[in-house]
């Protein structure tokens, strides 16, 4: 049954880039259908130095902890122009729209969490959406531990990769009896491909030793069997990358009991959102990751855990470190590297010297506090007078 | 607004800080790291290259360096004699390129241009340390004096410019006796590339249009071209209207409804065309700032370019274009309370209409008219921004 | 001014023999699209109030297909106009799409339309924020920018080529100075862009400099483009008769015409080898059509520059006060002058100012 639909969706796309071919002119093909082979590259948003990026607050938290974002980027100079985009959960489409064309002219984003509050099943979550749209086929979370913050594990070091396009998100449930869904589960080649070539690229360059693969192979044969074997096969083409595979549920339990074998792992959507959120709980929580999405043309930068925080917005106790550390880690894609380890510099100050917390690690000061002792690690930290 | 005020004192030192910046969107981490580390500047000022220019360039540039000492701005200059009516003493272009690529930002008074080259080249030096640095997008930002009585009031328009091909491709040969042809280039890598910085410019300032002008029912390839790529650009900018119009119609909607303009995206031609009778309608020549932008510098100049040069020694040129100029360099590089400052003390000294130079109907010397701007110099007030 | 009457009583003196001679001269007219036909009818009009010894032709130039199976001129049109030597013309509508030359276009190429000549003058009785403005624009026609010749070198690159030749800039060179003289203009300003165009406008340029050696009498100057547009807005008092390279006065003279109120008031001349032919440069206006709103002052206008043209400076004159009077008086001003007049009343009164003076 999978294999069938799978095969129709294909075609489905054959005859949608086809008939996009024929209609539509290189830039738009370009522009409006990631998935097609691009020819021409996009003039890059960079004028005199200064980056144009695309700002989706979303929901919840998210509008308070963008404006300490750009309060820090002022003060550290950083030469950055925000596009704000806000998305009104409650309207339907266009605002989405737009803000995926912003995306596409930036090509770089800074994300918070968009709530799709509406449960019909006609509507798409705004997130998976932006994600599909774009062709971000990569998520990245980086989890290293804080010194100083209260955690169950200590110097953690793991790079969580995940496919993050289709598998389990590919949104095709249907009810073919009454009583009785199915939701579909999609695997290609092509994607499992590019999530394991950026595995093992990313290991090679940043000097990492092994790449694991979580699955589930041994029930999900032909899917993530599919995905196991061409990680297995690209894993061949780097020698000096130790490569193992491991199953998700054996997986979670080595997480929480022995994390320090793991050092970069990749796997498909599902098992990476649960195993990304556990291993933020095992350094100290929700409220200090940072995620990346990467796509060929274009990157997203967000909180690593993708919640809303509804519940403790306006309240002055959210986290922004999670926020900031996603900025930084867009000034580092951006190249502005000195901005970047200012930022970073007075963050772990902040974090581990100050032990400035927020409520969610245990300390009593507000997000205001930790923001205002972050901008004056920076203004110390400067080499001007 | 409490975490500001706190810290106004220290914004006001605040530096910028300008690394180098990779120029595509990919999933590869810079790799670069250390030599892109190495090329930062050091120090604990900014550092600005400075080109005086010819005519009346070097008084300007005198009072804007008044001006900063005053203000106790801190930027230092590093200044370079460049000329082309004077070869023998102008520096290098190499080095002249290669200091503004350290700094990133230029201050540049207007360099003369010949009619015919020393060395019968094409190329003007202009163009030349333009196609040097790639400084593709030149923007004038056009907009009515505040107390400066002209027949138009409230203009308010950004002209911006592509300046590195079209007309001005010094590409030109005499075929037969008699007989020249200049050829025109128009290409769609940099039509886009102008119309996606024009676009962005009015997603960035919050304006509303964007005018594309162009004279496509004539040249209906070059132009075409270029008009093309702008409408293409259009449908990724949604919110902002996007209108054509053919540049003879443009200079006469020009002198006759200059208000209708918001955001202009021109070649490179119908560009000089438009910024100049656009800056008379303002007040001339020497009221209007520009900035010329490459990927990663920007070199700010007066919009309107002459040298003014029957004025030289007589001290009547007036320093406000430079000024604003300076101004936008300040905020650009992330001083943008000095820069505010700067612009207030200017807008005052206009709207008090007392002290004047002669383009403006007043009789001050460019002296007195520098120190009437540095007399109103104010500390400047918190920004307003949400914080 | 008084010098200027003074100049054309002299004149009379001179071609009195021709004035009062019985040839009536036939002249091509072609009425246009859109509110062609009315403003045409209006000048005919005044022109036979004013009993101006001129038979009109009028000819259609609907484009026909030709043997070659492109749309063209009819040939009925180009013949009258080559036996005649001279036209009149109402605004045309480009047709838009491939296919169609711009008819405006191919007649320029097949009358070898050299110099397009446009004196903007500020009106009395209609304010503009301009005023004192007296400037002729004679611009280039047949080269420069506007040759055609463009071509795709590869993918994404368009070079269009800008001729100049030293053959029509020294022509046009001549020609402006001829008419700075006949028209007792003092100052001949060629505009340029040779600082960075240094050997396409270097060669316009010193074509204009070997003329202005011929015709010292006339003051000449050079200015870049960029400078006149700038001083243009501010003062353009300090401008006589420009001579330019195609694409500059295209942009220049309309810019010129809006300093002085637009296209509507504005007459245009455009003269050539094998004759002349005089239009109103605006638009062919298909919103008022038929509604006996338009305004016939640009059409009018020509038709007078026409005249002078042919030497016919007695009635040109006659026109020419009678059209400015009835402007000044401000009575009857059509919409686009600000008043609620219809074309014809407009047209009545011309008339009947004519009548009065003669």
């Amino acid at each position: 049954m999978a294999t069938r639909i799978l095969f129709r969706r294909n075609k489905l796309m054959n005859i949608f880039s086809c008939r996009a071919q024929s209609t539509m002119s290189a830039f738009e093909i370009q522009h409006k259908t990631p998935l097609i082979k691009k020819t021409t590259p996009i003039p890059v948003a960079l004028y005199g130095g200064r980056h144009a990026v695309t700002m989706l607050p979303g929901g919840g938290i998210g509008p308070e902890l963008m404006s300490y974002v750009r309060e820090v980027f002022k003060y550290a100079g950083a030469p950055v122009d925000f596009e704000v985009i806000d998305i009104d959960p409650s309207d339907e489409s266009k605002q989405i729209e737009y803000a995926i064309t912003s995306i596409k002219r930036n090509g770089v984003a800074l994300k918070g969490n968009i709530e799709t509050k509406s449960e019909n099943t006609e509507v798409i979550s705004r997130n998976v959406a932006i994600r599909n749209e774009l062709d971000l086929y990569i998520n990245v979370v980086h989890c290293k531990s804080f010194p100083g913050v209260p955690a169950r594990q200590k110097d953690l070091d793991l790079m969580i990769i995940r496919q993050n396009t289709e598998g389990e998100y590919a949104m095709l449930e249907h009810e073919s009896v009454d009583g009785v869904v199915e939701s579909m589960k999609v695997v290609t080649e092509t994607n499992s491909e590019r999530v394991a070539r950026y595995a093992f690229d990313f290991a090679t360059r940043n000097g990492r030793k092994k790449v694991t693969t979580i699955h589930k192979a041994n029930i999900m044969k032909l899917s993530d069997g599919l995905f196991l074997d061409t990680s297995r096969r690209i894993a061949l083409e780097y020698p000096d990358i130790e490569h193992n595979d491991m199953i998700i549920d054996n997986c979670c339990m080595q997480l929480v009991s022995n994390p320090h074998q793991f050092d970069v792992m990749m796997m498909t959507n599902l098992y990476g959102s649960i195993v990304s959120n556990v291993a933020c709980g095992l350094i100290g929580g929700a409220g200090l990751l940072s995620g990346r999405n990467y796509g060929d043309h274009y990157a997203i930068f967000e909180p690593g855990t993708r919640n809303t925080g509804t519940a403790i917005a306006g309240k002055n106790i959210a986290n922004p470190i999670a926020m900031l550390s996603a900025s930084v880690d867009m000034l580092e894609h951006l190249g502005h590297l000195q901005h970047a380890n200012l930022i970073r510099g007075a963050m772990l100050k902040t974090i581990s010297d100050d032990r400035i917390h927020t409520l969610d690690l245990g300390g009593t000061a507000k997000s205001t506090d930790v923001v205002q002792r972050v901008i004056d690690h920076i203004l110390e930290s400067d080499i001007r007078p | 607004m409490s975490l500001i005020s706190r810290n106004i004192s220290k914004i006001l030192f605040q530096p910028c800080q300008i690394t180098a910046a990779r120029c595509i969107h990919s999933n590869v981490p810079p790799q670069n790291a250390a030599k892109s580390e190495s090329t930062e500047r050091e120090g604990n000022r900014i550092k600005c290259t400075l080109i005086p220019g010819d005519g009346v360039g070097p008084e300007l540039v005198a009072s804007v360096q008044a001006l900063f000492k005053a203000s106790g701005v801190p930027v230092d200059f590093e200044s370079y004699f460049f000329s082309e009516v004077n070869p023998t003493l102008s520096a290098n272009l190499e080095d002249v390129a290669s200091s503004i690529e350290r700094n990133r930002v230029c201050l540049k008074g207007i360099l003369a241009s010949p009619d015919f080259g020393y060395l019968g080249e094409l190329q003007t030096l202009n163009m030349k340390l333009r196609n040097a640095l790639d400084l593709y997008a030149n923007v004038v930002h056009v907009k009515s004096l505040p107390g400066v009585k002209r027949r138009h009031d409230n203009i308010d328009c950004v002209i911006i410019r592509e300046q590195t091909e079209g007309e001005y491709s010094a590409l030109e040969h005499e075929s037969v006796k008699g007989v020249v042809e200049c050829l025109k280039i128009v290409t769609a890598k940099k039509s886009q590339r102008i119309a996606k910085f024009a676009f962005d410019y009015a997603t960035k300032n919050k304006r509303k249009k964007v005018t594309a002008v162009h004279k496509a029912n004539i040249m209906k390839l070059g132009d075409g071209l270029f008009l093309r790529s702008c409408e293409e650009m259009a449908k990724l900018y949604p919110t902002i209207e996007f209108e054509k119009m053919i540049v003879d119609n443009c200079t006469m909607q020009m002198v006759s409804n200059p208000q209708q303009f918001d955001v202009m995206v021109t070649p490179n031609l119908y560009g000089n065309i438009v910024d100049n009778l656009a800056s008379g309608l303002v007040g001339g020549a020497g009221v209007v700032a520009g900035a010329s932008y490459s990927a990663n510098c920007v070199v700010f100049e007066p919009g309107a370019r002459h040298t003014f040069s029957e004025a030289v020694g007589k001290s009547v040129a007036n320093p406000t274009a430079m000024m604003l100029c300076a101004a936008k360099l300040l905020n650009h590089v992330n001083l943008p309370l000095y820069g505010q400052m700067i612009r207030d003390a200017v807008n005052k000294v206009l709207s008090d209409g007392k002290v004047r130079t002669k383009d403006l109907g007043g009789q001050s010397s460019t002296q007195e008219y520098t120190f009437a701007v540095i007399a109103n110099l104010k500390p400047p007030q918190p920004l307003k921004s949400k914080c | 001014m008084s010098a200027r009457l003074l100049k054309n009583v002299n004149f009379k003196l001179i071609t009195n023999s021709r004035l009062y001679s019985s040839d009536v001269r036939k002249c091509t007219l072609i009425p246009g699209d859109g509110i062609g036909p009315e403003i045409s009818a209006a000048v005919q009009k005044i022109f036979a109030t004013a009993t101006v010894p001129i038979e009109w032709e009028s000819v259609d130039v609907t484009p026909v297909k030709g043997p070659d199976g492109k749309f063209g001129i009819p040939q009925a049109a180009i013949d009258s106009v080559n036996k005649n030597k001279i036209g009149l013309k109402g605004p045309l509508m480009t047709p838009v799409g491939k296919g169609h030359r711009s008819l405006n276009l191919a007649l320029r190429k097949e009358f070898n339309l050299y110099a397009n000549v446009r004196p903007c003058r500020s009106l009395e009785g209609f304010k503009t924020l301009y005023d004192q403005v007296n400037v002729v624009t004679i611009r280039e026609n047949t080269e420069g920018e506007y040759s055609g010749i463009e071509h795709e070198i590869v993918d994404g690159v368009v070079q269009s080529i800008k001729l100049i030749t030293e053959e029509a800039s020294r022509r046009v060179a001549e020609f402006a100075f001829k008419y700075t003289i006949e028209n007792n203009r003092k100052k001949v300003t060629a505009v340029h862009k040779a600082n960075i165009m240094r050997m396409s406008d270097g060669l316009f340029l010193r074509c204009c400099r070997e003329m202005a050696e011929k015709y010292k009498e006339v003051k000449f100057e050079e200015k870049y483009l960029d400078t006149v547009c700038l001083n243009m807005v501010q003062d353009p008092t300090q401008y006589d008769v420009l001579v330019m390279p195609n694409l500059y006065g295209d942009i220049l003279s309309d810019m010129c015409a809006g300093l002085v109120g637009g296209l509507g008031l504005t007459p245009s001349g455009n003269i050539g080898l094998n004759g002349a032919l005089f239009e109103s440069v605006h638009g062919t206006a298909p919103d008022i059509a038929n509604q006996d709103k338009a305004n016939p002052t640009a059409l009018l206008l020509s038709a007078v520059m026409m005249l002078r043209y042919m030497q016919l400076n007695k009635h040109a004159d006659l026109i020419e006060r009678a059209c400015f009077d009835t402007i000044k008086e401000a009575k009857y001003l059509t919409g686009d002058l600000g008043g609620k007049a219809k074309c014809s009343e407009f047209t009545n009164e011309i008339c009947s100012k004519i009548i009065a003076a003669s």
